[in-house]
């Protein structure tokens, strides 16, 4: 994908450059906003710390990847020079690289998460953005009610699945979520791992549908229909099937003329008159070079960890405490999701192969749970790489060597299935994004330090669907199942949300309905750090929508 | 990087981590060319531990039968590493034993079951073992 040069490109010899809106990071929301912005007319700079990769050079390492980085990984950011510290529960500080796990990383690159993500594109459910006034707060706990239902974002969910191109069941569809328009492409047929989940549901009279997917399954935007390849997640896809920013709105913003996509390129600060009018951005390009470039909008998604602390990082005289953080609400709140994974082995093979993988979910258990705050979507897996079989979701008494060891694997593998799905965090203020006092990054910048727990109560509802992914692989005929639930912990990585939350009161929240941050007239969010809460799904889609809605009002009320 | 006792060694204990069955053990299949080439790379900060690892099996095969480990019949093998594997090495190792065992079990699986791009799993072999097959 080559870079079209805007109007108003960025001329090495001039440190200045004025466009209309600055986009920091060209993820699922940046890139939507880019897209949206360029086709109005504007002229877009679109910064990203990460680079245009293909297929190939992400590659199909099974040890360097999104679902295993033990030794690296095969997007952004560098594995030398962008630093993180973690706090774990004891206090104790680490100093983490982005391949480790306390770093709680996610892809940087152009498209962010969405080149190497599984594509699983839930809308959340009405009840998500109404948690506190469906189920209280628990006590400790900064459960709230997102400022806009999900009558104000279906129409922009409706617009990613078209624009960007969900393939699901839109008639089950219909049945959970309040729609307009069908999906724009039929649900991939079940695998064998998913006929088998879909009889155990059965069984037990629970409803599933096969979960929607932003992959095509019929051509569509110009690209080919998935090949059923075995390395969705956490990979690159081999013929571009897989809708991500990259190869959709990013592409558009880049055919009109008018964005200046500008990659391996760090923000550090975002710059601000004294009143509090935002100018624009301090960056260091591919080359190490400081610059500034100007602009009448910018819109952060970086991500909700990066975007925290950019903000953070943004100080002045008169906002010595960083931007949009006049009442201490920047980077508190982080969320992310619990996987309370059930790993199973059938009595007969169900590995035909036939990715992505995920092909049969259940979401009756998200709501109504009696006795439990949430809870959230189940379903099976996504093609297991076998390292991560062997790592991972042995059996606790298999031996690890020897030739029992080596005979598990193989009549095991094509018999192991997994039921997991994202729990619905009870955020905590406690967990959070500060600055690290002492920490720098290559360019001297201060770092994200990450802290807290989600609130307990996160782990009972953990636990309850943890029962639920056992009772559904028994009802299927398991041989047996194994695995614990998760403990308390610091919840982020892929899902992170949450640190730039949004609603009317400024001193609760960052960013107000429009995802406008309170205090400046000029400043956005794009990313899922506007999560109140983060529902019991994978996020992607709702950042997507959230971004069209916010780029449709940075228009509308240009 | 290792000694060639050392290499014995080392292929001895990875093929009964990973013996050869009517499939081929680690050694055949690239888990020794894997670990080499990470211990070059990625686990260069792992190589003394290797190397006393190594050596530390061989002194307890001596200790034990004064033979040295490499020579050691498959059952005296398993039952020394079954030992090391609890931690009850017989004489004191500069590393710890039972910590080192379970890191050259790690690295072996890594060699056998990840993708043949990384020096081990020789043309696939471990997949068409366990029936993951790539298509596409």
């Amino acid at each position: 994908m080559s870079s079209v040069l805007s109007v108003l490109s960025v001329d090495k010899d001039s440190p200045m450059a004025i466009y209309d809106v600055i986009v920091v990071g060209a993820g699922a929301g940046g890139g939507v906003v880019a897209g949206v912005l360029a086709e109005a007319g504007k002229r877009v700079l679109l910064i990203e710390r990460g680079r245009s990769l293909t297929f190939e050079q992400v590659g199909r390492d099974h040890l360097r990847n999104h679902r295993l980085a033990h030794y690296g990984h095969n997007t952004g950011p560098d594995l030398e020079g962008n630093p993180r510290v973690f706090v774990d529960q004891r206090g104790n500080k680490h100093v983490v690289q982005p391949h480790h796990p306390g770093y709680n990383n996610n892809a940087a690159a152009v498209g962010g998460g969405t080149l190497v993500y599984g594509a699983q594109a839930w809308r959340f459910l009405p009840q998500d953005f109404r948690m506190a006034s469906t189920y209280g707060v628990p006590p400790g706990s900064s459960l709230a009610d997102w400022p806009i239902s999900y009558e104000d974002l279906a129409p922009f969910y409706e617009r990613a699945e078209w624009e960007i191109g969900v393939a699901g069941e839109s008639d089950a569809s219909a049945t959970i979520w309040p729609r307009s328009r069908p999906y724009p492409m039929p649900a991939l047929p079940a695998n064998a791992q998913g006929r088998a989940m879909r009889r155990g549901a059965d069984a037990l009279g629970w409803p599933v549908l096969t979960p929607p997917l932003l992959i095509n399954t019929t051509p569509y935007g110009g690209r080919p229909a998935c090949i059923r390849c075995q390395h969705c997640v956490g990979f690159a896809c081999p013929v571009d099937a897989k809708n991500g920013t990259h190869n959709t709105l990013i592409a558009r913003a880049l055919a009109t003329g008018r964005c200046h996509l500008l990659t391996g390129a760090t923000v550090e600060r975002v710059e601000v008159s004294a009143a509090g009018h935002v100018t624009g951005v301090a960056y260091i390009d591919a080359e190490g070079e400081r610059r500034t470039a100007r602009a009448e909008v910018v819109v952060l998604a970086a991500g909700a960890i990066e975007t925290a602390r950019l903000l953070l990082n943004s100080t002045s005289a008169r906002f010595p405490h960083g931007l949009g953080n006049t009442h201490d609400q920047v980077g508190r709140h982080l969320q992310g999701h619990y996987y309370p994974g059930v790993s199973a082995l059938m009595p007969e093979p169900v590995h035909d192969g036939l990715g992505p993988g995920v092909a049969t979910a259940t979401v009756r258990f998200n709501h109504g749970n009696d006795g439990v705050v949430g809870g959230g979507m189940l379903a099976d897996e996504f093609v297991t790489l076998p390292i991560i079989f062997w790592k991972r979701y042995l059996p606790p008494d298999v031996p690890r060597w020897g030739l029992d060891a080596k005979r598990f694997m193989r009549e095991g593998y094509r018999r192991f299935v997994r039921i997991t799905g994202p729990v619905q965090d009870i955020p905590s203020p406690s967990a959070r994004v500060t600055l690290d006092p002492q920490v720098r990054d290559r360019f001297g910048l201060r770092v994200a330090r990450l802290s807290g727990t989600t609130h307990p109560e996160t782990v009972r509802t953990a636990a309850f669907m943890f029962e639920r992914a056992r009772e559904w692989l028994i009802a299927a005929g398991a041989e047996r199942v194994w695995g614990e639930p998760p403990g308390l912990g610091l919840s982020a990585g892929q899902h992170q949300a949450g640190t730039c939350r949004m609603g009317d009161d400024p001193r609760t929240s960052v960013v107000d309905p429009w995802c406008r941050v309170h205090g400046h007239d000029n400043l956005y969010v794009a990313d899922a750090s506007v999560h109140v809460t983060n529902g019991g799904f994978n996020p992607v889609l709702t950042v997507m929508a959230l971004a069209f809605r916010t780029a449709a009002h940075i228009v509308g009320s240009w | 990087m290792l000694t060639d006792t050392q290499l014995a060694t080392l292929r001895a204990a990875l093929d009964r981590i990973i013996p050869p069955d009517d499939f081929p053990g680690a050694w055949e299949a690239g888990v020794g060319d894997y670990i080499l080439r990470q211990l070059g790379g990625d686990l260069a900060d792992q190589l003394e531990t290797y190397r006393a690892g190594l050596d530390g099996l061989d002194y307890e095969a001596l200790a034990a039968s004064g033979r040295p480990f490499a020579e050691l019949p498959a059952e005296a093998q398993d039952e020394l590493l079954r030992r090391i594997e609890r931690g009850e090495a017989q004489s004191p190792w500069p590393v710890d034993a039972a910590d080192f065992f379970r890191m050259l079990c790690e690295h072996a699986a890594e060699g056998f079951y990840s993708d043949p791009g990384n020096g081990g799993n020789r043309d696939g072999v471990a997949w068409r073992m366990i029936g993951f097959e790539v298509r596409g």
